[in-house]
């Protein structure tokens, strides 16, 4: 396929946290506001006169301060994070709203607070543990709300005077749903029978939507849309198998280039970082505040598996199930990055429940942090490819025998 | 001192590496060898009188369950933490421990009459299991008091913690069923062994609703998902906040537990008896009592009740006992009378430890007489440790509102979550508090390579015991799996430090190198 016109404008942007677009956001006055987890709802980081960075750490190499202080045995994600925080990379913010919901990028967040990594100079700086709730009960919902209100919206307005009204967090809501439509679109060309748009390219453009500021990526996104309305697919399919992917934090697109390499085009993101969840609209009413309407939906539409509830754990698999129906996909690659133990066991008993009681062939792997060179992993995507080829080619024999 | 200078004799000899019992029973001397072996006696009695009226499930349930056959080891087990005790100390550590252990026996009881697997057609079975809750083990079942009319079993206790301290390579089995199903290596073993004792099916089924939790780890929550999936019970989630030092957050910590008490009534049809739950408010406020009494003895001069009989039992009668057994009380009122006696003796004959230690962190289930071992081969006595560091703020005793409210707050302060959660201040600042609070300058921190919580922390506690000028000696394990770390290579960790940072010389020579791999 022709290249998209403005994919290496979005590559780019996705090299620095400190991006060319945070700067220029920066330059006008507006508040950047650091994130890292779908647990802070996004969407309250982003109203009038302040923006979120969801967190990456770029061509990491070594993290050896970091794993000083956090030790060897804890997340990569959440080590790199503490590495760039204590290079200076984080210096440009004006807020950490960290949650406390994972241990390692719970103690990753105190490092970071304890060792100083945000500028002395931003008088206004806060940084937030958010108590997310382990279910979405009525009580949850009350719960997250008391928490944003007090350690999020409290401090942005009396700190930086932002306005934190209902009709401000409506007109962020607005926003944000702009962008997700967008993305949504942009994704559902992954449902053809020959996706105008791979993975790679789609995670790029989701990407710069959690890490640039909204309205400043908005316009290059909207001409994207157009140009994919029209872009002629490889005349001869690039890839072997289709494959959703699920699982822990992906913000390294390098990962997804390295899956679709070993011939399977991932037509689904269900992973931190990805459109599943994160780029679905928010849907409002009037008849409650924004704010409480805000937590329930973050509440209700997160996939993390943290929420252990019977109901939560049915639903993230079924939910599994259903994108790789709907984006036509033959198998699914369970991924965690190594040492996160909640998506060790998600990962374990999906893959066995997957392929055993949903009939899906099932990929379980973990990887570091920057995988992009790691033989092992495109090894294992090849032989997982050839045994779904081997299956529907044996599938296929079945079939004319009878 | 059990070491003898002239014969070269000592408490390492009773260890041989071909064997899993030791050599022979330790002479203490006439007075204490015959009390030793009374208390032994008297475990033998409790255990057959507890087991005796289900003996013909017990042994059923030995082919049954491969937990089960550990427990056989139970009197190995508290001769390991009396090793080199003696007089006061020595009844301390016993009666401390049986009172542990008859609640322990009580519950094993209660689980082999009411095993379905064991009793597949026997109608008092069912009749018991349709009366019976069962719970996430590393939460208390103090909301039980309230249903006076049923029973509330910690499922995973009897099959998984206990055992794992009984018999170190208990838990092994269910370690690498759960990694051969494909859970990482990496993931803190406690949870992992529960999640593999799922995998094989090897826990009993004895109730008839599930109460789970997500405490206190990600490992805890997520093995959740296995245990779900296997009980196919109804079922609550228990999950009390995070940053539980926000009195803030406390109006959802009621409303979730209080979910727990209407989850129950619901599935009994059974009414939460607010009169029998203020008993077992009252009994709790005794043992808190008793517990803070104990603290304070150590905070003196003269520590008393030290090493795995203070923090053993304050674990099991918070967590897993919650107040529901009134002999607890009984035993501790005993043995507090024994420990103001010892403590007047010991000012008498001004008996000060050599060294003052703490414990931070969690211990190593499979080495729970470890601080004995420090303290027989170094003369470092261990005045409290980390786990026993629970709730023990009082419950309010009439007020409906107020009680909620307190007993929240002691479910956010459980076993490993007190200083696991809530902020790293309950970690890290806790800890020189307690040192000063203590007058201790060694800290034992356990380093399970397992637990990220306390991992992300490493870096700051080892800069900020430097600045503080306390001796903080790393002491890697791996918490149910002896195999990542063993129990010596443990040791040799203080060995290291005391040889090299104080220049020390063992109180018993015999103890700094001797092979335990098989023992239980």
């Amino acid at each position: 396929m022709k290249d998209l016109k403005h994919l290496y404008y979005f590559e780019k942007l996705l090299e620095d946290a400190n991006n060319d677009l945070v700067r220029q956001a920066k330059a006008e006055g507006r508040l950047a506001l650091g994130y890292t987890c779908y647990h802070m709802p996004e969407v309250l980081l982003n109203l009038d006169g302040c923006f979120s960075v969801r967190l990456r750490a770029p061509r990491t190499g070594s993290m050896e301060i970091a794993t000083y202080y956090m030790s060897n045995a804890t997340c990569e994600y959440a080590r790199a994070l503490l590495e760039r925080g204590l290079e200076g990379g984080y210096k440009f913010l004006d807020a950490m709203a960290g949650v406390d919901v994972c241990e390692c990028m719970n103690r990753g967040m105190e490092n970071m607070e304890l060792l100083g990594v945000s500028d002395p100079e931003k008088k206004g700086f806060f940084w937030c543990n958010l108590d997310s709730p382990c279910s979405d009960d009525e009580d949850c919902v009350a719960h997250l709300r008391e928490q944003l209100s007090r350690k999020i919206l409290k401090p942005l307005y009396e700190n930086y005077g932002i306005d934190v009204s209902d009709a401000a967090i409506r007109k962020a809501v607005e926003r944000h749903n702009e962008i997700c439509r967008l993305i949504t679109e942009i994704g559902n060309f992954r449902k053809l029978d020959n996706p105008t748009i791979t993975g790679y390219e789609f995670h790029i453009l989701t990407l710069a939507t959690y890490v640039c500021p909204k309205d400043l990526v908005v316009e290059k996104l909207r001409e994207t849309l157009e140009e994919l309305k029209t872009r002629e697919p490889d005349p001869k399919k690039k890839f072997r198998a289709k494959v959703v992917v699920v699982g822990s934090e992906i913000d390294d697109p390098e990962l997804i280039s390295l899956i679709e390499d070993s011939g399977a085009l991932v037509v689904a993101d269900r992973f931190c970082y990805g459109s599943f969840p994160g780029r679905q609209e928010i849907v409002l009413t009037e008849d409650e505040d924004a704010l409480t309407q805000v937590c329930r939906n973050y509440l209700q539409t997160t996939l993390c598996v943290r929420h252990c509830a019977q109901h939560k754990v049915q639903k993230r698999l079924d939910f599994a199930a259903e994108l790789a129906r709907d984006y036509h996909a033959d198998g699914i690659i369970y991924e965690q990055i190594k040492f996160c133990t909640y998506w060790s066991y998600e990962r374990a008993l999906a893959s066995h429940v997957m392929h055993n009681e949903y009939n899906i062939p099932t990929l379980s792997i973990d990887r570091p942090y920057m995988s992009r060179t790691s033989g092992q992993l495109r090894t294992r995507v090849q032989a997982f490819v050839e045994s779904i080829e081997i299956k529907k080619i044996k599938a296929k024999k079945n079939r004319e025998v009878k | 001192m059990a070491y003898d200078p002239k014969t070269g004799k000592g408490l390492g000899d009773l260890y041989s590496a071909e064997h899993r019992c030791t050599k022979r029973r330790e002479w203490k001397g006439l007075k204490d060898t015959l009390y030793d072996y009374g208390c032994w006696l008297r475990l033998l009695g409790m255990l057959g009188c507890k087991l005796g009226p289900v003996l013909p499930q017990f042994f059923r349930g030995l082919k049954r369950y491969r937990w089960l056959v550990s427990y056989i080891t139970t009197p190995a087990f508290l001769d390991r933490h009396t090793i080199g005790l003696r007089g006061y100390e020595l009844r301390y550590t016993h009666q401390q421990f049986y009172a542990v252990l008859q609640n322990s026996a009580g519950m094993i009881r209660d689980l082999l009459e009411r095993d379905e697997n064991l009793n597949p057609h026997s109608k008092k079975a069912a009749e018991l299991r349709s009366k019976t809750v069962i719970f996430d083990e590393m939460m208390p079942i103090q909301i039980m008091n309230g249903f006076p009319t049923l029973k509330g079993i910690p499922i995973q206790m009897a099959p998984i913690f206990v055992v794992g301290e009984v018999d170190q390579q208990a838990n092994i089995y269910y370690i690498d069923a759960i990694e051969h199903y494909g859970l990482a290596s990496d993931v803190c073993p406690l949870p992992a062994a529960e999640a593999g004792c799922c995998v094989v099916d090897d826990y009993p089924k004895v109730g008839a609703a599930y109460v789970s939790s997500s405490m206190p780890c990600d490992g805890s929550v997520a093995s959740t998902m296995y245990s779900n999936r296997y009980f196919k019970l109804p079922n609550y989630q228990i999950t009390p906040p995070q940053r539980f030092n926000e009195p803030e957050v406390q109006e959802y910590a009621v409303k979730n537990l209080w979910g727990c008490v209407e989850f129950i009534e619901k599935q009994f049809n059974v009414k939460f008896d607010w009169d029998a739950f203020f008993e077992g408010v009252k009994r709790y406020n005794k043992e808190s009592d008793y517990m803070i009494e104990k603290w304070d003895v150590n905070c003196t001069d003269y520590p008393q009740i030290c090493g795995a009989a203070l923090a053993l039992h304050r674990e099991y009668e918070m967590q897993i006992a919650s107040s529901l057994d009134p002999k607890m009380c009984k035993y501790d009122a005993k043995v507090n009378k024994l420990m103001k006696k010892g403590y007047a003796h010991s000012v008498e004959t001004d008996d000060k430890p050599r060294y003052r230690a703490i414990v931070w962190s969690c211990p190593a289930h499979y080495y729970s007489n470890f601080t004995y071992w420090a303290q027989n081969c170094w003369g470092i006595k261990t005045l409290v440790d980390m786990e026993c560091m629970l709730a023990y703020h009082h419950y309010d005793e009439h007020d409906k509102k107020k009680v909620l409210v307190d007993m929240a707050r002691g479910y956010e302060r459980m076993t490993m979550r007190s200083h696991s959660n809530g902020g790293y201040v309950n970690a890290l600042d806790e800890c020189w508090k307690m040192c000063e609070k203590f007058n201790a300058n060694i800290v034992f921190m356990y380093n399970h390579v397992s637990c990220k919580n306390f991992a992300g922390l490493q870096g700051l506690f080892e800069e900020q015991a430097r600045e503080r000028g306390i001796h903080l000696i790393w002491i890697e394990h791996d918490l149910m799996d002896p195999r990542t770390v063993s129990r010596k290579a443990m040791r040799d960790r203080v060995n290291r430090y005391m040889t090299t940072v104080f220049r020390a010389e063992p109180l018993d020579p015999t103890l700094v190198d001797y092979d335990d791999d098989l023992t239980w």
